[in-house]
């Protein structure tokens, strides 16, 4: 028995090792060539990217949490109608791709979008009152996509906050702005930086906002992708293992903070009890806030489907559709070209999420029940991928897997079906892993224990026990790791091959063609897919 | 003239009512227990006066000075929360120092109070580092700090193990004389209320059924909510209450029942000894069962025995005021 989990744990090491650590080694091997290295420092554009990608991300960490803070205490303090519904449809932007908030974004606010057509009708203009580029565009987007992480998390802490702690600080003579800043934030201080963690990172890979709205304004990743395509490959690895190491700067500046947080209350404490407004003033004020700030936040979405109903051509200056019809759904299902990237998508982010949450089991089961001495080693290369951009693994992976060496361990595999599954499997692998860990170390192994010792044998265990508490664990990493693949863009614009095309890339190209009503269709479709999995992974 | 006087305090919840016309009047340096059944009310009245909750009707008075809308940071009220709520991102001199005007003179107000409850010294433990005594020290500490007019703690010895609840409670009872402080604290037993209390106020279903010394509610219990909760009690109605020369409803405390040569006849069912005394329950002829406490080898099960009553606590059918029969 001993033998065969050292054989397993041998294998999962060598096979976490050779998708996530060779990959980004053998990048950082050949960025270590001189000549690009110099190209690289002597570049003021590179420098530009580099700083543009630090600030940006520093920016949208400010935006996310300025929207997001507030939303939650709104939330999770308050009492007003339609408090609940509301409230979870605030969360959606999590899920959502950042092509298709980016899309949605675009149809809204970019310079033919509802919004500035309206102005224009309104106010007689010629031309489209603003345009929707640049930084501000791409913070915009950042902003109105990433506040959820902080709302989220923040409501998560404070629905956990003790209230008898902010009763103390009363008791003890401190006004309500004193209990804010001297206990409040504090305490939350565990949320706040875990938000700002996520946020950063997820700013700092954000490929879609910068490439669709960035024009000239370069950020690392889109630099990467262009140096790439322009065949520029040992600069391509400079600049991803810069990239690198800001994330893993950003993670160990933002980790250190989050290590020293242990804010256990001692007592358990009594459950918060959300504050009914008294006065019906407060009240309406929380209602409208809640209703508006919800409106606001979920209208990109709702403008999506809007624009999905307009057919091809039948909308040029009106301020408003003139047609809207299911057309192009219609054109989804019936032409062949569109209809592929709907099932490969759909095939490829199966396969990533089977594969991501097998690897995730096998190794949960090594780190949590075998406590196996390399557990550390295996986690952290199960959650490695979390903290690299996306671009980095694409551009690792590519290089990686574009010739063929099979005594390094490296295959043709680019140009193959296989290399974008597997490029979603090692991007679904920290989510599926996260879940998967959390799970096992809430599951008592008493309970196995048990089931072993009324006579059920190590399957019928694992069936009978281990599997169904596990449930919520599995489907919870499951959906989040085939959102995320189904939604890729920025692996799959690296890595893509006409006959593989994802979702993603045909969005693009319907944008091109300008056929923005199908590209909208596309965004819905996403969109709806991802609640979908999403409502019936984390239903109970 | 009462320090601390609340007058007919009205709290309701949905159709709860929690508190339902509550009035006492606490003397300056009182000690009061609030003792009830969980859902009694008593922790919704700790939190009226402490702020926490604002009353639908009455007032709450201290010192003159009407605080029944003030807020809790500015009622000057010092609280002992059931788990303490201690911060926990603080160390144990922030924690204390949190409602002290800040100034150089703070290290010294820390040590003094820290000093008084026995904890000199621990001003840089972390919060999780103490034990339970200690964090509830730490709360009381950080309670009396400001110089409350009024301690409330809340059910302050609940969160202790067994072994250390009476100590902490002797000390308690010793920090609180010697401090002066008007104090009113929550609990649900009856020893806790009676050791700690100078009065004990019962509550039942959000109405005070009786305030009085622990003599007084023990001997003179004003209804039959207050004779059964306060002490044990064998409830005896009509014709088993005759067969004890009552009538009505009477109580009978198993130490005011004895076994006799003559009386009401029964069998020893079952004999639970506790060491310096037993309790027996008898099964009497035609007066249900009672439980007896008497000197553990006064009977054996299977006996047939006689029992005598001393003293009879008699309540009419409504269960109002109760005159004593001797």
């Amino acid at each position: 028995m001993i033998r065969r989990t050292a054989l397993i744990e041998v294998g999962v090491l060598a096979l976490l090792a050779w998708l996530v650590l060779y990959p980004v080694g053998i990048v950082a091997a050949q960025a270590a060539d001189p000549a690009a290295l110099v190209a690289f420092v002597g570049r003021p554009a590179e420098w530009r990217a580099l700083w543009a990608s630090v600030w940006i991300s520093v920016a949208s960490v400010g935006l996310a949490a300025a929207i997001g803070v507030p939303l939650a205490f709104l939330f999770e303090w308050l009492e007003f109608p339609g408090r609940r519904v509301l409230g979870v449809l605030v969360a959606l932007p999590v899920v959502l791709p950042p092509l298709v908030g980016v899309l949605a974004f675009l149809f809204l606010y970019g310079e033919s979008g509802f919004v500035a057509r309206g102005l224009e009708a309104v106010l007689g203009l010629k031309r489209a009152p603003w345009q929707l580029r640049g930084p501000l565009a791409i913070l915009l987007v950042h902003a109105y996509s990433m506040y959820a992480y902080f709302y989220m998390l923040v409501r998560a802490g404070l629905a956990r906050l003790d209230v008898s702690l902010l009763e103390a600080a009363q008791a003890l003579g401190v006004g309500w702005w004193g209990t804010l800043r001297r206990v409040t934030l504090p305490l939350l201080r565990p949320a706040l930086v875990g938000a700002a963690l996520l946020t950063f990172l997820t700013a700092l890979g954000s490929f879609s906002a910068p490439y669709v709205f960035g024009g000239g304004f370069r950020v690392m990743p889109t630099q990467i992708v262009a140096s790439k395509l322009n065949g520029d490959l040992s600069l391509a690895m400079v600049e991803t293992m810069a990239l690198t190491l800001v994330a893993v700067a950003g993670l160990v500046i933002l980790g250190r903070a989050e290590r020293d947080t242990t804010l256990v209350t001692p007592g358990k404490g009594t459950g918060p009890r959300r504050r009914a407004l008294h006065s019906r003033g407060a009240r309406i004020a929380a209602a409208v806030a809640g209703w508006l700030g919800g409106l606001v936040l979920l209208l990109p979405h709702l403008t999506l489907v809007l624009v999905s109903l307009v057919p091809y051509a039948t909308w040029t200056t009106e301020a408003v559709p003139p047609v809207l019809s299911l057309a192009n759904y219609a054109r989804l299902v019936r032409e062949p070209d569109r209809l592929w990237p709907l099932l490969n998508s759909a095939w490829m982010a199966t396969a990533a999420t089977a594969g991501a949450m097998a690897l995730a089991v096998v190794a949960g089961w090594l780190v949590v029940r075998q406590r196996v001495r390399t557990r550390r080693l295996v986690e952290g290369l199960v959650l490695l991928p979390w903290a690299l951009p996306g671009t980095v693994f694409a551009v690792a992976l590519a290089t990686a897997f574009a010739v063929s060496r099979p005594l390094a361990l490296r295959w043709v595999l680019v140009g193959t079906v296989a290399i974008l599954p597997l490029a979603y499997l090692v991007r679904a692998l920290p989510l599926t892993g996260r879940a998967v860990l959390a799970g096992y170390r809430q599951l008592d192994p008493a309970l196995e224990d048990a089931a072993a010792s009324l006579g059920a044998e190590r399957w019928a265990t694992l069936w009978r026990v281990t599997v169904p508490l596990l449930e919520p664990a599995l489907a919870a990493g499951a959906t989040l790791a085939f959102v995320t693949a189904l939604g890729d863009f920025v692996t799959s614009i690296v890595l893509y091959t006409y006959d593989t095309r994802p979702i993603s890339i045909e969005i693009l190209s319907s944008l091109r063609l300008n056929e923005i009503g199908i590209a909208a269709a596309f965004g819905v479709v996403v969109m709806l897919a991802s609640g979908l999995v999403l409502a019936l992974g984390t239903r109970r | 003239m009462a320090y601390l006087d609340l007058e007919n305090l009205r709290k309701h919840f949905g159709a709860t009512r929690a508190a339902d016309g509550i009035s006492i009047a606490i003397g300056r340096g009182e000690v009061l227990a609030l003792l009830g059944p969980s859902g009694s009310g008593k922790t919704t009245l700790l939190r009226l006066l402490a702020g926490f909750e604002t009353p639908d009707a009455g007032r709450i008075v201290v010192d003159g000075d009407d605080v029944t809308r003030v807020a809790p940071a500015r009622r000057r009220f010092g609280m002992v929360f059931q788990h303490y709520a201690l911060f926990p991102h603080l160390d144990v001199r922030g924690n204390v120092a949190f409602g002290l005007p800040r100034g150089p003179a703070v290290g010294d107000q820390v040590a003094k109070v820290l000093a008084r409850v026995d904890l000199a010294g621990f001003e840089h433990r972390r919060v999780h580092e103490l034990s339970g005594g200690q964090q509830q020290r730490v709360a009381l500490a950080r309670a009396l700090a400001p110089e409350p007019r009024v301690l409330l703690l809340d059910e302050p010895l609940s969160n202790l193990d067994p072994a250390l609840r009476e100590r902490t409670r002797h000390e308690l009872r010793h920090l609180i004389a010697r401090v002066g402080i008007t104090t009113v604290f929550v609990t649900h037993e009856q020893e806790e209320a009676f050791d700690l209390g100078q009065r004990v106020a019962v509550l039942h279903e959000g109405r005070l059924e009786q305030v009085g010394t622990p003599d007084e509610l023990y001997e003179h219990p004003r209804t039959l909510f207050v004779a059964t909760f306060v002490g044990r009690a064998n409830v005896l109605r009509d014709r088993a209450a005759q067969a004890f020369g009552g009538q009505g409803v009477i109580v009978i405390r198993p130490e005011r029942l004895a076994f006799a040569d003559a009386g009401v006849a029964g069998v020893v069912r079952e004999r639970r000894y506790t060491g310096a005394a037993a309790f027996f329950i008898v099964d009497t002829d035609g007066a249900g069962s009672v439980e007896v406490q008497a000197e553990p080898r006064a009977a054996a099960v299977g006996d047939r025995v006689y029992l005598q009553a001393t003293t009879l606590l008699a309540f009419p059918e409504t269960p109002a005021l109760a005159s004593v029969v001797s």
